[in-house]
């Protein structure tokens, strides 16, 4: 228990690669724990404790995680080297970064692993009419395949695109400078903080009377 | 996670529905004032004395619920952010009264007003006081603009809460002089 809260225990049951500085792990969902697309739940796992944001829907029966190495990240480190039935526990679910209806259209934006909570959206039915993925390369642009024929428009935009000739080349900022009308629109922003500082105030600019929400990172 | 995100560095922030609004606005203005009165609620409890855990259970719960209430003052009407929101709830008013009937039968009848001050916890709690009136206030200018949904129903229970509250301060500030072997000091005309 922490803070009276149920701790759950679930066993890993799959991980994989994501890109060079990115992995999944998949852990068996407990029964009885439930949450919202968007929440989080807090891993703890040899004396270190961190939150993540669930990247699979609640109707799974497994819960996805999508962690990205920390250099020096003791957790990220151990949890890549953890050996497949390895059990973790946690608690939660946590947060308030769920998906609110409106009139207005929906522009989701992450940076890197800010995706997850998206994805959640994503696969849970949620149709936004805009989601931006900024990442560096190609590399990291996990997910490609399963956003693209889920959300209306799926935009990458790569920082340093390299060779790339398909996906916008700039950050998710120049993209809604450049492309977005400028409408009153339900943003919600996962990822970075200078990205959520970045895009918070240029829709204080441009984007007036929208609403914005946010799950910060690092 | 860093504790700034410079979103609120040209004068706006975020509600928890979402709209960005600027940092001058009432609502702002309100739950700031219940953040003020957290804190002078937080310098009181490090005031009083250590046998006083019932007292001390009593303000962390009020604590508690002024982060409620603090969560209703920064939703607006008909939004959909209202699932994630606690009610407040009637037995948290009952509780105050019920505090407040229970410090009045240990104190002497009041035939005076009172200065506020004597011992440094009665001093906090009136301050106290003064912002829980404070925020009354502003929540009132909150609630008269707003449309007439579960928000502002909210926002009405707020105001019993708040009013309560106001009363059960003036009370322990009474009860904390009382604690400490020290007298009201009575208001004389100069």
């Amino acid at each position: 228990m922490t803070n009276g809260e149920k701790d759950y225990s679930a066993e890993i049951i799959e991980r994989g690669r994501l890109s060079k500085k990115t992995f999944e792990i998949k852990l068996h969902r407990p029964e009885a724990f439930n949450f919202k697309p968007g929440q989080r739940i807090i891993l703890k796992y040899k004396n270190f404790e961190r939150d993540y944001s669930l990247a699979s829907s609640p109707d799974e029966s497994y819960l996805t995680l999508c962690i990205r190495y920390v250099e020096g990240g003791l957790l990220s480190q151990a949890i890549g080297d953890a050996e497949i039935g390895t059990r973790l526990s946690f608690y939660g679910p946590h947060g308030y970064f769920t998906f609110k209806p409106s009139q207005r259209p929906t522009v989701l934006v992450a940076s890197g692993t800010g995706i997850a909570p998206f994805r959640s959206m994503v696969r849970s039915g949620i149709s936004p009419d805009f989601l931006l993925h900024g990442v560096e390369t190609t590399d990291d642009l996990y997910y490609s395949e399963e956003f693209q024929s889920a959300a209306e428009s799926y935009i990458p935009c790569l920082s340093q695109p390299k060779n790339s000739q398909t996906y916008f080349r700039g950050r998710v900022t120049d993209y809604l400078q450049m492309h977005l009308p400028p409408d009153s629109c339900d943003f919600y922003l996962c990822g970075r903080s200078e990205m959520i500082r970045d895009v918070t105030l240029l829709v204080d600019e441009l984007f007036e009377g929208s609403y914005i929400y946010t799950e910060t990172f690092y | 996670m860093k504790i700034y995100t410079g979103t609120g560095d040209r004068g706006k922030t975020s509600l928890f529905s979402g709209e960005r609004v600027s940092k001058a606005s009432k609502r702002i203005e309100a739950y700031g004032d219940l953040d003020e009165l957290n804190s002078i609620i937080g310098a009181l409890i490090a005031h009083l004395p250590s046998d006083q855990s019932d007292l001390t259970v009593g303000l962390q719960q009020i604590q508690a619920d002024i982060f409620v209430i603090s969560a209703w003052l920064a939703t607006t009407a008909n939004s959909p952010a209202v699932d994630a929101l606690e009610p407040i709830e009637e037995k948290q008013i009952v509780f105050l009264e019920n505090v407040i009937d229970r410090l009045e039968d240990l104190l002497p009848d009041l035939k005076n007003f009172i200065l506020p001050g004597g011992h440094i916890s009665a001093a906090w709690a009136h301050l106290a006081r003064s912002v829980c009136r404070r925020t009354e206030r502003h929540t009132v200018l909150v609630l008269e603009e707003s449309d007439d949904d579960e928000t502002a129903e909210q926002l009405k229970k707020a105001l019993i809460y708040l009013n309560r509250l106001s009363d059960y301060l003036f009370v322990l500030a009474r009860e904390c002089n009382r604690l400490h072997g020290l007298s009201d000091i009575p208001w004389k005309r100069s």
